[in-house]
């Protein structure tokens, strides 16, 4: 028996990867995520308003999502709220366009190059060199000033309140944005699958994942190639912020009961919480997204592989072009409504609210779930309960963590390492 | 210009501002990346053969916070030319640094000197750390401090150790609510367009040195164009307690505009208001 621990690069925040080796293959395997910064902590005894500018700074590259959890939260303790539904839309978008940024930055920087340490020959995928990667680079920030637009800034912007949010977006914002959507859909189609709107729509429908050609093309070959696809298979039990598949086998879907999620902090090695629903670990994410959407590629794929590399992969990519579509309806939508209010003010509500509850909402990675108990509009805890904790936490006495059931029976280093990065691994998210 | 990118105890947001840098293909034909933990196919024992001094490390840059036992880090700051800290983790400790004793940044825990290098700390090159707070740092501030040590130009700092190109003016510059501050109309509501944030929302923006309305972010706008208050997060004290509000006395804010008196506030503050334009005060 040989155990090997390695620090990986290439993902968010910092994770150490311990496999155990038995005759070539992995026979156990830990996720560790290093470095926790007090996020909680720093949030008690503040004023909830602060948690806006705060929960933001969890993460670099999905604190869009942390804000709107803030704000649920504090929009739900409040009770009913009616926000305007511009900034309900505007906050959706916002909120979609940071996870396509994530998505494109997370195939093109994070994962593609492991296969360069496979040994295939991917000029233009090579980091700081090659045309791709530094295009991918480009797309994602032109995503970003899409968010800016209306959130002022990104990253980091606490733009939505409890009540709507901060700016007043007009035409001119609106227009500009749905002119970089259109680019990035470019950048989708001809880059990411290599093909025209109407054929890759024609392929969507008929779920023939197979043929998508491009870097996802690219990307699929030589997943097959190196045998791959049906590497890292996990549990198949799949969580969102509104439904789970409960039964590995069944396709059954059941709505998700807050309530039975339960949460210790008792893991001997890792600084994550262990994390359970009705005491069974879950797999969140762009998967379990898909799974419940009437995607027809991904139901095959689900169908064929269940949750493993590939599925999980192509999951991730591929909601890129719903979310963009999804993005550009709204943007349409908010041009008839361009005039209401941005905001109702309920601050002095807030600065005296005291209770418990959550908010919730689909991050690039998964559900993810703020949990709130305040005193006189003073934080009294806060919890954070992120998707790298369903998808990357530790064991409990009964099960592995998802990502350690994955690595089971892996016999190469390198591929280890690429199905913990299916996941899209955030170790600054799940540390507490 | 060998670089290499390190990460602290870091949220990562620094390299994600990074990356939104308009131009970066240009750069990279002026800087090589040796190694970035996030973007490196592999370290490729880039930091053993710089530590063994095989390799000359002309820039390092730190993001995140750092604990004091942190010894490579100290090693690399020591061994490069010249070390830039990227973000308010990596100059002050921020959020990091507010529940851990041993944890701050690299040459300042908060406003005391110090931090993991210590006070008298020069890098090879002749400059302490060169410190560019933001939480995140803005990507032009990154890359201009590149380009001027690409170039050999001599590097203005203030007294927090931050190049005065990107720190010596105030975030209230260019703030299009400039108008509303001087003639005291305040927003009474969030998500209004008109008023000036100061008064009610706590906006450290006449407080606060950044570029951030002279530049702007992602090239479009800003925290206050977006109708959001600047919270001072270019600051030693970022992030302070109650960052949606502002601390009165007496109807007065506790804080006022750096260099303002009292009394020539309130006195210019009476005049403004009674003769505030009326276009000003209109929503419309």
């Amino acid at each position: 028996m040989r155990i090997e621990k390695k620090v990986l690069l290439r993902v968010e925040g910092h994770a150490q990867l311990e496999l155990e080796w038995e005759d070539g293959v992995i026979v156990d395997a830990r996720v560790r995520a290093l470095d926790s910064r007090g996020i909680e902590k720093v949030l008690e005894g503040r004023p909830l308003m602060d948690a806006m500018v705060i929960t933001p700074r969890v993460c670099g590259i999905c604190g869009h999502a942390h804000l709107m959890a803030s704000v649920k939260a504090v929009e739900n303790l409040l009770g009913w709220v009616e926000i305007p539904e511009k900034a309900k839309i505007v906050r959706e978008i916002t909120l979609s366009l940071e996870r396509i940024q994530n998505h494109i930055k997370w195939f093109y920087l994070f994962l593609m190059p492991d296969f360069i340490r496979l040994g295939e020959n991917l000029p233009d995928l090579e980091p700081y060199r090659g045309f791709t990667w530094k295009r991918a680079i480009y797309v994602s920030s032109e995503v970003a000033k899409a968010i800016a637009l209306f959130s002022g800034q990104w990253p980091h912007s606490s733009y939505a309140v409890p009540g709507g949010i901060t700016s007043y977006p007009d035409n001119y914002q609106v227009n500009l944005a749905l002119q970089i959507i259109e680019k990035v859909k470019d950048f989708f189609l001809e880059k990411m699958v290599g093909m025209k709107r109407d054929e890759y729509e024609k392929i969507e429908k008929l779920g023939l994942w197979e043929r998508l050609k491009g870097d996802i093309g690219i990307f699929i070959e030589l997943t097959l190639e190196h045998g791959l696809d049906n590497k890292g298979k996990s549990y198949n039990r799949m969580l969102t912020s509104n439904y789970v598949i409960p039964f590995p086998s069944e396709k059954k879907i059941l709505p998700i009961e807050y309530s039975k999620i339960q949460v210790h902090s008792n893991s001997l090695y890792s600084e994550t919480n262990i994390v359970r629903y009705k005491g069974l670990p879950y797999e969140t994410g762009p998967l379990a997204r898909m799974c419940l959407s009437e995607d027809q590629i991904i139901r095959k794929l689900f169908r064929n592989y269940g949750s493993t590399f590939v599925s999980r992969v192509l999951a991730r990519v591929l909601e890129i072009w719903k979310l963009l579509l999804e993005v550009e309806k709204h943007l349409n939508s908010l041009l008839s409504i361009i005039d209401e209010p941005s905001c109702v003010d309920l601050i002095n509500k807030v600065n005296k609210l005291s209770g418990e509850n959550i908010g919730v909402v689909e991050a690039s990675r998964g559900t993810l779930i703020h949990k709130v108990k305040a005193e006189k509009g003073r934080i009294v805890e806060y919890r954070i309960i992120t998707p790298s904790m369903w998808n990357i936490g530790p064991r409990c006495k009964k099960f592995l963590g998802v990502t350690e059931k994955a690595m089971l029976g892996i016999d190469n280093p390198i591929h280890a390492e690429m199905v913990l990065k299916s996941f899209d691994v955030c170790s600054v998210c799940t540390v507490r | 210009m060998k670089l290499v990118w390190v990460h602290g105890i870091t949220c990562c947001g620094n390299t994600h501002s990074f990356l939104n840098y308009e131009y970066l293909d240009s750069l990279l034909k002026k800087i090589d990346i040796l190694y970035h933990p996030s973007l490196s196919v592999e370290e490729g024992n880039v930091l053993d053969a710089i530590l063994e001094e095989k390799i000359k490390l002309d820039v390092l840059i730190v993001e995140g916070a750092v604990s004091k036992e942190d010894e490579k880090v100290k090693k690399l700051c020591h061994l490069a030319d010249f070390v830039v800290a990227v973000g308010n983790c990596a100059c002050y400790g921020n959020i990091p640094a507010l529940t851990k004793a041993d944890v701050g940044g690299l040459q300042f825990r908060f406003k005391i000197k110090g931090g993991l290098l210590g006070e008298d700390f020069v890098s090879r090159g002749g400059y302490p750390v060169i410190n560019l707070s933001g939480c995140p740092a803005h990507p032009d501030w990154i890359v201009g401090v590149l380009l001027s040590l690409y170039n050999g130009e001599k590097l203005e700092l203030d007294q927090w150790n931050r190049p005065k190109t990107f720190y010596s003016s105030l975030t209230h510059w260019g703030c299009t609510r400039n108008e509303y501050f001087e003639w005291k109309v305040e927003m009474e509501k969030l998500g209004s367009k008109k008023g000036c944030l100061f008064y009610y929302f706590g906006c450290r923006g006449p407080m606060t040195y950044s570029s951030c309305n002279r530049i702007l972010w992602n090239a479009v706008s800003s925290k206050t164009r977006a109708g959001t208050p600047c919270f001072g997060c270019t600051e030693f004290d970022f992030p302070r307690i109650g960052l949606f509000e502002t601390k009165l006395f007496a109807g007065l804010p506790v804080e006022l505009p750096i260099g303002v008196s009292k009394r020539g506030y309130i006195m210019l503050a009476g005049i403004a208001k009674t003769f505030a334009p009326e276009r000003l005060k209109l929503e419309d």
